[in-house]
């Protein structure tokens, strides 16, 4: 299993992909510094940062750059038959989609500490002299990064299913999207998987609740498609003939 | 005997079509099996079917006596193979490819260079395959094969895209291999030319089915020359020696003898002079391994 990771992840430090990593974490950085303090009025200017900050990445880049990256992950298997090859290995496909998963979270782990630092930095550069919020910024960035286990197993099985990079990235935009009016809406936002990044990176959702949403939410919401999508996508590959 | 390869009434259908039929292929430990078939004929959905990557409509595969089925890890760390076109990494150097594959088959790091050199691609070892020929791609998917010496080697149509020099060296290399590892060889192929100086044992197979499976002496026998006699009545000469219990066919111009030393001609002509024909012509055919092939398969067309 290690050794099936460790080549999933030299192929892909051998190319230029990583570099996507930055590319959510530098949004957030930029919406942090051109956006002014004191126009919400929060208890702290941390806080008035991180709500700015966490919509348009929570809604929008967290969820775009992890079904990217799934993508990514499985084109060099399809561009010159490297399933075949792969999987002529002694290997089973288990481990393969396995490897490639946990690859993937590991990943979306980075691009979420990345933007820890963004969150820092932002205030450093805007000079906030309040002591940074860890306690709730961790939250987040963990929460976040929980919220897209769904998101990235869905990916990674409709990436393996289609060849070309169009039709999984279309899946993508066409789920993720409509999270921008979902998530206001009381009754349908809690139940909708791309909505769950957003709303547990959501400090300002209710405040008793360990990662701002209720944990009943979590388990069911984010853990139920969680499960929907990964033995969907695992016995989808099992299956797929090479 | 001990089969390295054994598949039973081996089947896939895609759809309506069955693409591989009732396939029973067998190959002895150390020999080189020419598994030879035109296009469509199903070698590369059989070659599928051997490594685990499709699964068989029905019948069963067996490698080293196991179960593929219920054992396939265990069967593949022994068998190394080149499916169809090569497959490769294009971002990755012919040295990274390699190296992508050796972390999971654990083969030792030196094996790398050692395969390289194999298949004479060291010199470019560190250049992105993007760029390499065909051939040279060709070759990175042989060095991959054999990173980690495997026991049995199967390779579909390996010198697709080789230059001349390319092939003779294939050839040279794979001639090799039972020799100095003992390695058993699967090789697929149109072309009957291209396989038969290398190859102990052939397989063909048209449209699905496997039509002949033996040796390759065997084969050699099948295109010996036949003898083609014409005399005055070809069909009451040809039930005279029917009856007589010899070997024969009645061709459109001619009977065909088929005979194993010149003695047996001698005896026929003779005979065919006592019952009293008249001889107008004896003439040998000699058939190219490459006319026996085509013929063979051609008569499945006809079916
Ligand atoms: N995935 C598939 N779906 C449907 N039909 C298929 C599939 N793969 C192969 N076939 C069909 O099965 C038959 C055998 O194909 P196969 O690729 O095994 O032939 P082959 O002997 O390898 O030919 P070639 O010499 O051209 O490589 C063909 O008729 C082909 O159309
Ligand atoms: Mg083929």
């Amino acid at each position: 299993m290690i050794s099936v990771i460790s080549s999933e992840w030299y192929k892909l430090r051998k190319s230029k992909v990583l570099l996507l990593l930055l590319v959510a974490p530098l949004v957030g950085l930029f919406i942090g510094m051109s956006s002014s303090l004191g126009d919400i009025g929060a208890i702290n200017p941390w806080y008035e940062k991180l709500v700015m900050m966490n919509f348009t990445y929570a809604v929008l880049f967290l969820p775009l750059i992890s079904g990217v990256l799934a993508s990514v992950i499985c084109r060099y298997e399809h561009q010159k038959g490297g399933w075949k090859q792969l999987l002529a290995l002694p290997v089973t496909r288990g481990k393969v989609f396995l490897s490639k998963y946990v690859l993937l979270l590991l990943l979306i782990f980075v691009m979420q500490l990345l933007y820890l630092v963004s969150i820092y930095l932002v205030g450093m550069i805007g000079g906030i002299t309040e002591p940074f919020p860890m306690d709730i910024v961790w939250k987040t960035i963990v929460g976040g990064w929980m919220a897209t286990f769904p998101l990235i197993a869905l990916q990674l099985w409709v990436s393996i299913a289609f060849k070309s990079f169009a039709a999984p990235f279309a899946i993508n935009v066409i789920f993720t999207l409509p999270t921008i009016l979902v998530i206001n809406s009381e009754r349908f936002g809690p139940y909708y998987p791309w909505g769950q990044p957003f709303l547990m990176m959501n400090i300002g959702g209710s405040a008793e609740d360990f990662f701002f949403v209720p944990w009943d939410q979590i388990l069911m919401v984010v853990g139920g498609s969680f499960l929907l999508f990964f033995i969907g996508g695992y016995l989808y590959f099992q299956r797929k003939a090479i | 005997m001990e089969y390295i390869v054994e598949t039973k009434n081996l089947t896939k259908s895609f759809g309506k079509e069955k693409a591989v039929s009732n396939l029973e292929m067998k190959i002895p430990k150390g020999e080189i099996y020419g598994f030879l078939g035109p296009n469509g004929a199903g070698k590369t959905t059989t070659i599928r079917m051997l490594l685990g990557l499709m699964r068989p409509t029905s019948g069963s595969v067996q490698l080293f006596g196991k179960d593929m089925k219920n054992n396939r890890i265990d069967i593949l760390k022994n068998v190394g193979s080149l499916v169809e076109n090569p497959s490769y990494y294009p971002h990755l150097t012919a040295k990274e490819n390699l190296e992508a594959s050796r972390k999971i088959l654990h083969a030792p790091k030196e094996r790398i260079d050692e395969v390289l050199k194999l298949v004479r691609l060291h010199g470019v070892r560190n250049k992105k395959v993007k760029g390499f020929s065909l051939g040279m791609k060709q070759r990175l998917g042989i060095a991959a094969a054999m990173l980690h010496q495997p026991e049995l080697l199967i390779l579909d149509e390996p010198t697709n895209g080789l230059d001349p020099s390319g092939i003779i060296e294939m050839r040279e290399l794979i001639q090799s291999l039972p020799k100095e590892y003992g390695m058993t060889v699967l090789i697929s192929s149109h072309l009957l030319s291209e396989i038969d100086q290398m190859a102990t044992r052939v397989g063909v197979v048209t449209k699905g089915k496997m039509i002949f499976q033996d040796s390759i002496e065997t084969m050699r026998k099948i295109a010996q020359a036949s003898i083609q006699i014409k005399v005055n009545d070809n069909e009451a000469a040809w039930r005279s020696m029917l009856a007589n219990g010899q070997k024969a066919d009645l061709g459109e111009e001619h009977i065909n003898l088929q005979v194993e030393d010149d003695e047996q001609v001698a005896a026929s002509i003779d005979y065919l002079v006592q019952q009293g024909f008249s001889i107008y012509r004896v003439q040998e055919e000699t058939r190219s391994l490459e006319n026996i092939f085509l013929e063979m398969t051609k008569e499945e067309h006809a079916e």
